[in-house]
This record gives C-alpha cells, structure tokens and sequence, in this order.
C-alpha cells in the first residue's frame, strides 16, 4: 500500500511538472524537451528488442523512418485530414514495414540480426534518396500542413502553436510509453526474457520462439513509428538524413547502453542525459560525436548496467551502510 | 501400452554412423534407463526424441502419434519435457520467474497482453508451491546465476516438471554432482516423478539402478538388450561391451 502511494505521488508529481514546464521553462527549452520525449519513445521501443528480447538491432531508423515519411506523405496527399488519424497512419506504416520484414528477422538471431536490420535499414534509407518522386529525395518532404486537434463543432487547437503541440506530442508519447511498460510487465514480456536469457530452453518450454519474435518486432516497430510521427509533425519536415540515417540507429543504442539496458527507464534515463550532454557541450566544441562516443566506451567498459544500474548499487551501498550504522547504534 | 516407441531409428553425422536401426519402447508410468559407454549415440537418441535434430531414417512415436521431426516447442505442448546434460536455466532471472515461465506455458498463457503478471495470484501460488517444493524459496528473488550448481540442478529439472509432462526427459540429471548431490538429486527425481514416465541417460550406475525400472543398453548406435536391472547386470553381452569396466 505503502509502495503504491508513493507510485501514485510521483506521477502526480511528474504529471504537475509536466504541466508548467512550457510556462515556467520557455518555448526554447520546451522544444529540446519534446526532442527528448521522442528520442525516450524511440531509444525504450528498441529497448524492448534490445534489452528484453536480446536482439541488437541496427536499423531501428527504418520504423522511425517510416512513421515519420507516412505521416508527412498522408498529410501532402490527403487534405483535410484530422490529426490522431495522421499519427494512426505513420504508426501502421511503420507496423507495416515490421511485418514486411519479420519473417526474415524473426528466424535469426545474434550478429545475422544485426546485419541484416541493418541491410533493411540501409535499403530503405537509399530508396527515399532515390525514389524523388515520392520522397523528394536529399531535400525531403517539407511544408505539409499540420491540421489542428479538433473535435468538429466542439473545440480546435491549432497544433501551430508551439504550447498546444507540446501538451499533444507529451501525451501521445507519454501513452507510448505507458503501452510499452505495460508489455513489459505481462506474461508476453516474460516470454520474451526468457528468450533473451536461453531460446532453446524457452522452446523445450513450449514457447514458440520466432512467433514471439515476430510478435515483439512489430510492436517495437509500430511504437518507433509513432516517435518518427511526432517527430514529423514537430519539424514539419522530413528527410531521409534525418529520420533514416545510420545515425538515427545508433543513438538509441546508445541511449539505451547509457541509461542501462533491460531496465524499463533506463532508455528514457539515457535519452534524457545523451540530450543534456548534447545542449551542453555543443554550446562550447563542435564535435559533439566525440564527446558522447567517449561517454559511451566509458559506460560499456565501466557501467555495464548503465546509469540505472550505477545508481542501483549506489542505493544497495547506501542501505548497506545505514544498516552498518544502525546496527552499531544498537550495539 | 508403450507411451514412446521408436522404429528403425537410424542418424549419422557427415557420414558417420551414431544410430543404427533403434527401436526403444517406453511403457506408460515406467522409469526408464538409458545406458552405454561414450559415444553409444545416448545423447544423439535423446536429442531427435525431443526434436533438436530430425533423423536420417525411422519413426517416432508418441502415444501412437507419429512425431518425427516435430520441432521443440509442439512436442513440450504434446506432453514431453526434459532437461539438459549442461544446465540449461535462464540465468539472470530468478527462481520464481524460471518456474513461473514454465507454469505461464503448461496453461498456454505465452503471448498474452492481457494481464499483468503480477496481478495474476494463481500463477504466482502455484510457482511458490514448486519452489517450496524444492526447497528454493528462500532464494526465490536472487538470480539464478547466483545460485549454487546442485541448485541450478534442481532448478531445470523442477522446470521441465513444471510443465506437467507424460514424459519426462533427463539428460545425466546427476553430471558433475557430488555424492551427496547425487543423493539428494535421486530423491528428488524419485519424489516428483511419481506415477510419471521417464526416460533417462546416465553414466552413474548407482542413479540408474536406483531409479529405473527398465534399462536399455546403447552399444555403436544399437540397442544391446533391454530388460530390467537385475537381467542388464546379468547379461553376458551387456557385461562384455561396458559393465565389465564399472563396479557393480
């Protein structure tokens, strides 16, 4: 009961921070904050190939890609219309894609998955380059009209203003990230611990490995599609640079190995400090990349379990000395 | 009535012979041995048995159902568990959630997004009682990494159990333990695979005769004899080919 106030405490807290951010903070650090709570939903819908499935992904851009090149291409080609449906559409291409790709993925794993996510997302990147008449190539698909939140003869917000798209875009992510902490915490997030730990053992169990697989590729995909919609909507513009770069891949691997791996928040920890770093050290060098790469071989090499686990043991250490210190009170 | 039969089962590996025309029958509630020296092809029996590899020649059998080349996973579902010669648990989870994915899976809840886990009290009663059983509850939260080797044991065999299989396989559920282990182990075996079928390979002598109602011997990929223990450790064929080097 105890532990349950306290959840419920914190959320309240978070939700009241959430709030006020943009009034208190200013439209600026407002925007780096939404760029935060898309790269979070996009470094936590790897996490759960990564961290809970154990499948190291590097061509996750493909789903944020595609979400992101949906959306902008639903929104040139269908005037008029609303917005939740926009945001539908780039999470179904980007599901769409997963199930393209799954009955390939599904079977391998280990390094054949990593190179072979990251053959599908070098294709699709080098197809939105070529394919102009569609994509708009290098330039991208820009200037597609954001429609307002509305409900007709009711209310429209117009999602222009830079406050109003803020409370929309933290609420759709914010969902995201509810839905995928909930799979973690069902019998199918089990399953796919299990697999993580021993394949093998999970099938002399019963489990159906490379269903389960397929299952959770298309999830992790469908939520990075939304992370890419909200990313395009937010920008207003959408190039393949820039949602389907290998880079786009790597940082939330990083993220993820940085706020630490098989932990729910993890991802969103590292997301958050990878931003911050990014805010900071760019105001002084130019070589950002160098500076985050350092970060990482030193959390790979010193932090296994990232920053989450640093502050594990911090807390395990801390509860051991208080107990030393009672104790001694004690005696 | 014969739970497992195989029929002219034949395997090799690039060529060479490891089986050769094997036709094993387990009867129904039986505890059943499988026994050779080194390379006798017990292992390689075992495997295609429970679908890790699929013969080159013959039949398997499972309650009359023709089960040859049935992957892993149907086969569980059907009834047939087993464990592994190398511990095969899944190390950084804890007892409670290695029994407990064994439990979701005997009900068929794998895939399912519609509970929390933690809200499901049944699931987790019942994971408890097995720990308890074992006498793992007390390290039912540390991860099973941590855990000793006998324990580790314990643990994959109360796994495979966990699923509530006909047939039970054990792949030399005593390997690398100590005497008392071993001891411990047996009884164990022996308490949890009451009125169960079981088939096991095992090098000890003691476990097998201990255990089993029934041994077959595996000599260069062919069924030497069967028969109970008492006729195994009389047979003069048996005798010459392996038993003559163990003390019996």
């Amino acid at each position: 009961m105890k532990n349950n106030k306290r959840f419920l405490l914190i959320c309240l807290l978070i939700a009241v921070i959430l709030v006020v951010l943009p009034h208190v903070a200013g439209i600026v650090k407002t925007n780096v904050f939404i760029t935060f709570a898309i790269s979070a939903t996009f470094a936590v819908s790897l996490n759960l190939l990564l961290g809970y499935t154990g499948l190291l992904s590097f061509g996750h851009a493909m789903f944020f890609g595609a979400g992101a090149y949906t959306t902008a291409l639903v929104l040139t080609h269908i005037p008029g219309i609303p917005l939740i449906p926009t945001v539908l559409s780039g999470a179904a291409g980007a599901g769409l894609l997963a199930v393209i790709v799954c009955p390939l993925l599904a079977r391998v794993s280990g390094t054949t998955f990593a190179m072979l996510t990251l053959a599908f997302g070098q294709l699709l990147y080098v197809v939105c380059l070529k394919f102009r008449e569609v994509t708009g190539g290098e330039d991208g698909i820009a200037g597609f009209p954001i429609p307002p939140f509305a409900i007709p003869g009711v209310f429209s917000l117009n999602m222009k203003d830079p406050f109003n798209f803020y409370y929309f875009a933290i609420i759709v992510l914010g969902i995201c990230l509810i839905l995928m902490w909930y799979i973690t915490m069902t019998p199918f997030g089990n399953t796919l611990i299990a697999i993580r730990d021993n394949p093998r053992r999970a099938s002399f169990l019963g489990i159906k490995v490379q269903h389960s697989k397929a299952a959770i590729l298309f999830l992790s995909g469908t939520f990075a599609g939304v992370a890419g919609s909200v990313f395009a909507l937010f920008h207003n513009v959408v190039s393949a640079d820039a949602v389907l770069n290998i880079h786009v891949s790597f940082s939330p691997i990083m993220m993820s190995y940085v706020g630490g791996l098989g932990s729910f928040i993890g991802p969103i920890i590292g997301s958050g400090f990878i931003g911050l770093l990014d805010e900071f050290t760019s105001r002084y060098i130019q070589r950002v990349d160098l500076v985050n790469g350092v970060i990482f071989i030193l959390a790979v090499m010193f932090a296994p379990e990232g920053i989450f686990g640093l502050w594990w043991k911090f807390r395990n250490w801390l509860s051991v000395g208080m107990g030393k210190r009672k104790s001694q009170e004690k005696s | 009535m014969n739970i497992l039969e195989t029929k002219d089962l034949s395997h090799d590996f690039n060529g060479t012979r490891v089986l050769h025309s094997v036709g094993l029958n387990v009867k129904q509630g039986e505890r059943h041995a499988i026994i050779g020296p080194n390379g006798a092809g017990k292992t390689t029996l075992f495997n295609i048995i429970s679908g890790t590899y699929v013969p080159r020649q013959g039949k398997i059998f499972f309650r009359g159902k023709d089960i040859t080349g049935l992957p892993p996973h149907t086969l569980s579902r059907m009834g047939i568990g087993r464990s592994f010669q190398i511990t095969s648990t899944f190390q950084r989870l804890t007892p409670f959630q290695n029994v407990r994915t064994a439990v979701l899976s005997k009900r068929g809840i794998r895939l399912s997004l519609r509970h929390r886990l933690d809200k499901m009290v049944g699931i987790t009663e019942e994971t408890d009682s097995i720990l308890k059983k074992i006498n793992l509850y007390n390290e039912r939260d540390i991860p099973a990494s941590l855990l000793s080797y006998g324990k580790n044991r314990a643990l994959e065999f109360c796994m495979a159990m966990a699923t509530d299989p006909e047939l039970i396989m054990l792949d030399e559920p005593a390997a690398g333990m100590s005497r008392d282990e071993t001891h411990e182990a047996v009884n164990l075996i022996r308490q949890l695979t009451e009125g169960k079928t079981m088939l096991i390979v095992e090098h000890d002598m003691d476990v097998v005769f201990s255990l089993a109602d029934r041994v077959t011997v595996l000599h260069h990929g062919e069924i030497l004899a069967t028969g109970e223990p008492k006729e195994i450790k009389e047979n003069q064929a048996v005798k010459d080919a392996y038993l003559g080097e163990v003390e019996l």
